[in-house]
């Protein structure tokens, strides 16, 4: 059965990441910028979901709208006090990374000086595991996890091919021209873009916070998985992207029925390879050569 | 006293070559590496290595160093550099967490996450640097040396050619330039140095582990690049003398709570990062030299 | 004002070229001859694919069908770069200058091909270094980063590399567009003294005016096809050709 467990694992495990990873190729495909904060948001939602929830008992309702404002407060005002800055005089790739990294390692220690270094979880009666086989352990919070992915996923598919809103964004990554159509600006647009990228991770964050836990540096792990997957997904291809996440959250678990733990982070890095060497468009992208 | 400031000199050194390496990669020519402590890490291992059971020779194990590092670069940089910058960037930084989990793996080459204890001093044409004093000039000298071939490649035709790729990659091209030799070769001079580098480490603190090869390393050297100027020859090592007496500093400061001043540290360099992109994208030497002047 | 075709060598040989991307036919059976010592503009409609007929040349995208040569070889799934080192160069409509490095590294990095540490000549360099600066009349601009020039500048910098690459073929993407009438006859001026050195010299050009001033010989593309090719007058005279130009396919 253990094969089923690392199944179940790999499952819930990829149903977040594939949140996390849709989430950053939005922003990143629609605005071209490389926000390698995403972590950080990610962090800051799990963070205060806890603080809210866990320290000053305010019930799991408040405590999730308080994230979600967080996250999506910090990506808007990311976008909106620094990328624009930069944007406006010359914003090239390294530069706006480099910026949205050290708002990464401010926001990473900032926390660590709230919350301590150590990891903190939030306890809900939902994390306990029950035996549905002999061998098999799952608890309830797995599914409401992989319903959560389900239904943040329809809902965007939703905002994006029904709302005016929605497609406009949708031409910012193409054609910025098109926008103005709309009556609105590309500035205003990607503001937008961040407001949903960042948002789209509290879901995931919250869960994680039931289940493995939250430490400040953790944003670390949430870029890399971000990057991989959206790379292995294909550039621009938000389904591809989160297609990637599942797939490498399964691998991540799968793997360990062969390998020890501490590579399991190794093997998302020999699929991100693998892919670079052998096909960099990804799953669903195109062949980008330069 | 004069003992701490030798060893904080030593320190120096090492960090202003990582930098300086760092930022040819990276202001000369536009490639963005997080992984540049792993080629530290590995020239620091590989020195290790042969120092402990093959030879102290300093020039052997510096050797061995920067080729075993400039050649793994390159098995990094040649699928990588084929496509967009970006991929680079996420591939380093795959490198970056493959490579400690190697170093902490490793036993019986790298002692896992013990480490690799007993280093000895190295040896130079009979001659042994286990005099400090002796040590620093023998650092000292490699900064320079470090230096002076930057400037050298920096400066020539090499350098222009590296310059004009991060410009525009595709004019470079319709121009004759080999885009991917070019690049590549810029990775493996940038590694090989780091693992002289790392050489020099391993020699001087005799006891060498994964921590000082993780990713907080080369987010620092980073933050080292950017505080003190990319694209500029001097700025690296501006950007490593601030960043090195910024510890120092900061105890002098009594209102902070000293378990916290490494997260503060950090604090103040990722604040940089952000303000200095903002407002003075070419660090504190190259000033606003990325934008139009005026 | 035109010169005989048959006094110039034929070094660009373009025979049945074909590029489809999918379903989208972008160059038809195009057959045409790039002369030494003329410029030869091409002409048509947006999206007639005079671009994709650059690239074709320059290797940045590689024929369905059909042969380039050049100099006798065939330029068959030959790198862009190694295609540049055999003497064709090109130049962009937004120009892509090395916008952080100075007038003169622009020219400097374009001249030293290989990218070696040490290289001879050093002198004689320099000397072809100036003597370019001269030519376009960048010389006081030499240390001004390519970043900080003024528009016209920016195209004789343009033009300035090209000169430097020692090329024989000279791709030019809309070079004069936008230029003042004064820069606009240096620039013709300076056109046609390398064409008179033996360089052959293709421009892509939209504003007919400009075409009329600038070249011996036309030909017109339309929806990849290659219409006519003849003198200036010629071309530009026909009415049929005209209508197509402006937009009535009829």
């Amino acid at each position: 059965m253990l094969f089923a467990q690392l199944l179940a694992n790999g499952l819930q495990t990829g149903a977040l990441y594939a949140l996390i990873a849709a989430g950053f190729s939005l922003i990143f495909g629609m605005t071209r910028i490389f926000h390698a904060a995403h972590g950080a948001t990610f962090t800051i939602a799990g963070f205060i979901f806890y603080e809210f929830y866990s320290v000053l008992q305010w019930g799991w309702p408040i405590a999730a709208i308080a994230s979600a404002a967080a996250a999506g407060l910090f990506g808007v005002l990311l976008d909106r006090f620094v990328y624009a800055v930069i944007q406006r005089h010359e914003g090239s790739f390294f530069t706006v990374f480099v910026a949205s990294f050290g708002a990464a390692i401010v926001v990473q220690n900032l926390i660590s000086i709230f919350f301590g270094r150590g990891m903190v979880t939030v306890t809900t009666p939902l994390s306990k595991s029950i035996e549905l086989m002999p061998g098999l352990f799952i608890a309830p919070i797995s599914g409401i996890i992989i319903l959560c992915a389900i239904i943040s996923f329809a809902i965007l598919q939703w905002l994006l091919t029904r709302t005016n809103l929605g497609i406009a964004l949708r031409a910012l990554g193409e054609n910025p021209n098109l926008i103005e159509v709309y009556g609105l600006t590309p500035r205003r647009l990607s503001q937008y873009v961040f407001l949903i990228g960042s948002v789209l991770v509290v879901p995931a964050a919250i869960l994680t916070s039931a289940t493995s836990g939250l430490n400040p540096s953790m944003g670390n792990h949430i870029m890399l998985i971000s990057i991989a997957a959206t790379i292995v997904g294909g550039v621009g291809s938000l389904r591809g992207a989160a297609v990637a996440g599942m797939l490498l959250g399964l691998a991540e678990n799968l793997c360990l029925a062969v390998i020890d733990p501490q590579w399991s982070e190794a093997v998302t890095f020999v699929i991100l390879f693998l892919f670079i060497l052998f096909r960099p468009g990804g799953v669903y992208g195109r062949a980008i050569v330069s | 006293m004069l003992a701490y400031l030798q060893n904080i000199a030593v320190l120096f050194c090492i960090n202003a070559m990582l930098a300086l390496t760092l930022n040819f990669i990276m202001g000369y020519a536009g490639i963005f590496s997080l992984a540049h402590a792993i080629f530290f890490g590995v020239g620091a291992y590989a020195t290790a290595y042969i120092a402990l059971y093959g030879t102290d020779s300093l020039l052997i194990c510096m050797a061995a160093s920067a080729l075993i590092s400039a050649f793994l670069s390159m098995a990094l940089a040649l699928p990588a550099l084929r496509v967009r910058g970006e991929y680079f960037v996420a591939a380093s930084m795959g490198l970056q967490v493959i490579g400690v989990t190697i170093f902490s793996e490793w036993k019986s080459v790298t002692g896992g996450l013990g480490g690799m204890i007993g280093i000895p001093r190295p040896r130079l044409f009979g001659y042994v640097f286990n005099d400090d004093g002796a040590f620093l000039l023998l650092a000292l000298v490699m900064l320079l040396v470090v230096l002076v071939l930057t400037a050298l490649l920096v400066r020539g035709s090499f350098g222009r050619s590296l310059m004009a790729i991060r410009d525009s990659e595709s004019a470079a091209q319709s121009y004759g330039k080999h885009v991917n030799a070019v690049k590549t070769i810029s990775v493996a001079v940038s590694a090989g140095l780091a693992g002289v580098a790392g050489s020099l480490y391993a020699f001087y603190m005799s006891f060498i582990n994964v921590e000082s090869f993780m990713l907080e390393t080369s987010i620092l050297l980073m933050a080292m690049v950017i505080i003190g100027g990319t694209g500029t020859l001097f700025g690296p090592v501006v950007g490593a003398a601030l960043l090195m007496s910024l510890p120092a500093a900061l105890t002098y400061l009594p209102f902070l709570p000293p378990s916290e001043l490494g997260t503060i540290q950090q604090i103040i360099y990722g604040l940089a990062m952000v303000l200095l992109m903002m407002f003075r994208p070419g660090g504190l030497v190259g000033g606003r030299s990325r934008e139009k002047s005026a | 004002m035109t010169r005989a075709d048959t006094q110039h060598e034929i070094l660009l040989q373009i025979r049945n070229l074909n590029k489809s991307f999918g379903g989208l036919k972008a160059i038809q059976d195009v057959t045409m001859d790039l002369p030494a010592g003329v410029i030869t503009t091409l002409v048509g409609p947006n999206g007639a694919g005079k671009t994709t007929l650059f690239n074709l040349i320059t290797g940045h995208l590689i024929p369905t069908s059909g042969t380039v040569h050049w100099l006798g070889k065939p330029l068959k799934s030959i790198e862009p770069w190694k295609i540049a080192r055999m003497g064709i160069a090109r130049t962009f409509q937004d120009l892509r200058l090395f916008s952080q490095m100075t007038v003169e590294e622009n020219i400097m990095t374009v001249m030293e091909r290989s990218s070696w540490l040490w290289q001879g000549g050093r002198k004689a360099a320099e000397k072809r270094v100036a003597e370019i600066l001269e030519e376009t009349q960048l010389a006081d601009k030499r240390l001004e980063r390519a970043v900080d020039l003024a528009y016209a500048e920016r195209k004789f910098l343009s033009l300035a590399r090209i000169m430097a690459s020692q090329a024989k073929l000279w791709l030019l993407d809309e070079p004069a567009s936008g230029l003042d009438p004064r820069s606009f006859e240096r620039f013709v001026a300076l056109l046609r003294d390398y064409a008179a050195r033996g360089i052959t010299i293709c421009i892509i050009e939209h504003n007919l005016d400009i075409v009329i001033k600038l070249s011996d010989r036309v030909a017109f593309l339309d929806q990849g096809k290659l219409l006519a090719q003849g003198s200036s007058q010629d071309i530009l005279k026909d009415p049929h050709l005209a209508a197509i130009y402006f937009g009535d396919r009829s």
